[in-house]
């Protein structure tokens, strides 16, 4: 999912470019590190591979198509700092070429998809790729990296103040859970046959690892992932509370300042506290993934 | 394809297509900024930017529906939201989110169809971002077409076989053959990526594009920088003024 310039409150998407900087350029040290700039070609051949795996449809039930998002795939063959590079570069290539996704949009999606998306994609498979759990790390892999992105930059937008019923955040969740548990199929088929065709693409984690730190630290990512939401839709709820119980009404007369003067500061005020809480909560998020990230690097790169 | 149309758009020439990529990507910086803040008299803010993106337009001598037209991608993701806002009581908001989308993909289409891509990314490289980062996009959009196309013949292929036919095989196999497909597609592309960088490594590439010509700022790209970031600032002073 790429936002589109203008949908991102001022607050919002300020704050995600600031920090999308120095998470990139993490990122890119990291890639650095096992990928000279000599080898570039690589990395740039492959997001183009990402951008053609979207015309090859995958049968989803009736009638229906999907097709591979990939960056899921792209973590368990390239690694997880190469792989939010080349991410970013599909990001940036798509809002300048193909009118997909903003420039001002450009931190909140690289978060979005190339970041948090990527580390929560490997996450998984780092945990027990090494193990018998490995089909159900990868195909969770492919899960997670979607439903993150997509509850992230879903978030984004309930902070900047877009309005979603409940009913139309349900459906919407309900299709993410569809779309992620479909590139997690994806991901595993793919490399399943990649396997078969030409073994040593795919990175070998470490094997043994406990399975209840796993599925606590994931629990935590997806749990991070949700909350977000849910943080977000909080204020409208409540508001909706106050205007069912006749709290807002009475406070509004209780205010009884001049009817443009009173939206404009209702607005501003609403609007900063939520942008706040919800930055808090995604700066929490983001310290935490680059720790994630750093450990995830580090450990491999012994 | 239709992304050729951009490429042969930003080899054109006038006044706009000559200027430093620099002065035209802090020129779109600013018109973005002035449009995403804005707040107070949208319509009559939009329009005006508008104006003064049709004049860019015309000045850079690209199609006019054309270039309108494909701004006009953005929309059916929009519309959905504004639809979404509207009917949850909030059509101000929705009528905000499709005018800012819509004038921001027009400024970006602007600029990059005035702009060939090395050139906007080697103002960018100047610019401070991670030239990793502009190398690697630079190879993804030179092979985007190659591997794309490769794609195309798979898919074509495959449904010459009869693989898009309603046959007796079930889906869990078409599904198989598609996964197949894509992983004969990351081999290929992988291996042509090797060999790339092996053709490359005899050629002398040592990590960094070497470029004919460096970029130069001159006067007029300074003018066309502080007129042309003033003119949005201007504009929404003035519509806030009158407001």
């Amino acid at each position: 999912m790429h936002i589109p310039d203008g949908f991102l409150a001022t607050p919002v998407w300020a704050t995600l470019d600031a920090a999308a900087v120095p998470a990139i350029g993490f990122m890119v040290r990291r890639a650095q590190r096992e990928f000279d700039e000599a080898r570039i070609p690589l990395l740039g051949v492959m997001g183009a591979f990402v951008f053609a795996a979207q015309m090859i449809n995958f049968p989803v039930g009736i009638g229906t198509t999907g097709h591979l998002v990939g960056g899921a795939l792209l973590a368990f063959t390239l690694g997880p700092a190469a792989a939010s590079v080349v991410m970013a570069a599909i990001i940036t290539i798509q809002a300048l070429v193909f009118q997909d996704g903003g420039i001002l949009a450009l931190g909140p999606n690289v978060i979005n998809m190339a970041i948090l998306g990527v580390l929560a994609g490997y996450l998984p498979f780092y945990l027990w790729g090494g193990g018998r759990w490995r089909k159900l790390s990868i195909f969770a892999g492919g899960t997670l990296s979607v439903l993150v992105s997509a509850v992230l930059a879903l978030a984004e937008l309930m902070i900047s103040g877009v309005k979603m019923p409940a009913s139309v955040l349900g459906v919407s969740l309900a299709l993410f859970l569809v779309s992620g548990l479909l590139e997690g199929a994806i991901t595993l088929a793919v490399i399943q046959a990649l396997e078969s065709i030409q073994p040593g693409f795919i990175r070998r984690p470490a094997v043994g690892r406990s399975f209840a730190l796993g599925a606590v630290s994931m629990g935590a990512v997806l749990l991070a992932a949700v909350g977000v939401l849910f943080a977000s839709a909080a204020p409208d709820g409540i508001q909706k509370l106050g205007r069912q119980t006749g709290i807002a009404s009475r406070a509004r007369t209780l205010i009884s300042t001049p009817l443009s003067g009173y939206e404009v500061t209702f607005f501003h005020s609403s609007w900063l506290s939520k942008a706040g809480a919800g930055m808090a909560g995604l700066a929490l998020i983001y310290v935490a993934c680059l720790f994630i990230g750093r450990a995830v690097t580090r450990h491999r790169s012994v | 394809m239709h992304h050729v149309v951009l490429e042969r758009w930003s080899r054109g020439n006038s006044l706009i297509h000559r200027r430093d990529p620099r002065a035209k990507i802090v020129t779109l910086l600013v018109f973005l900024v002035v449009l995403a803040t804005a707040q107070h008299n949208l319509v009559t803010l939009s329009l005006a930017l508008f104006a003064l993106l049709l004049a860019a337009v015309i000045a850079a001598r690209l199609p006019l529906a054309g270039a309108l037209g494909r701004a006009g991608i953005v929309l059916p993701f929009t519309a959905v939201f504004a639809a979404i806002c509207w009917l949850a009581g909030d059509p101000v908001r929705g009528i905000a989110l499709l005018l800012k989308s819509y004038l921001s993909a027009l400024a970006v289409l602007v600029a990059v169809s005035t702009t060939p891509l090395p050139v906007l990314i080697r103002g960018l490289e100047t610019m401070g971002v991670p030239r990793f980062l502009l190398m690697v996009a630079q190879f993804l959009y030179r092979y985007l077409f190659v591997i794309s196309e490769e794609a195309q013949h798979m898919s074509k292929a495959a449904a010459s076989r009869g693989a898009t036919a309603r046959s007796l095989v079930g889906g869990r196999s078409r599904f198989r053959a598609a996964a197949g497909a894509l992983a004969v597609l990351f081999a290929r592309s992988y291996g042509r990526a090797e060999d790339v960088h092996r053709a490359m490594l005899a050629r002398g590439f040592a990590g960094h594009f070497r470029t004919l010509g460096a970029l130069d700022f001159r006067r007029s790209d300074a003018c066309f920088a502080a007129l042309a970031s003033l003119a949005p600032v201007l504009l929404r002073v003035a519509v806030e003024r009158a407001g």
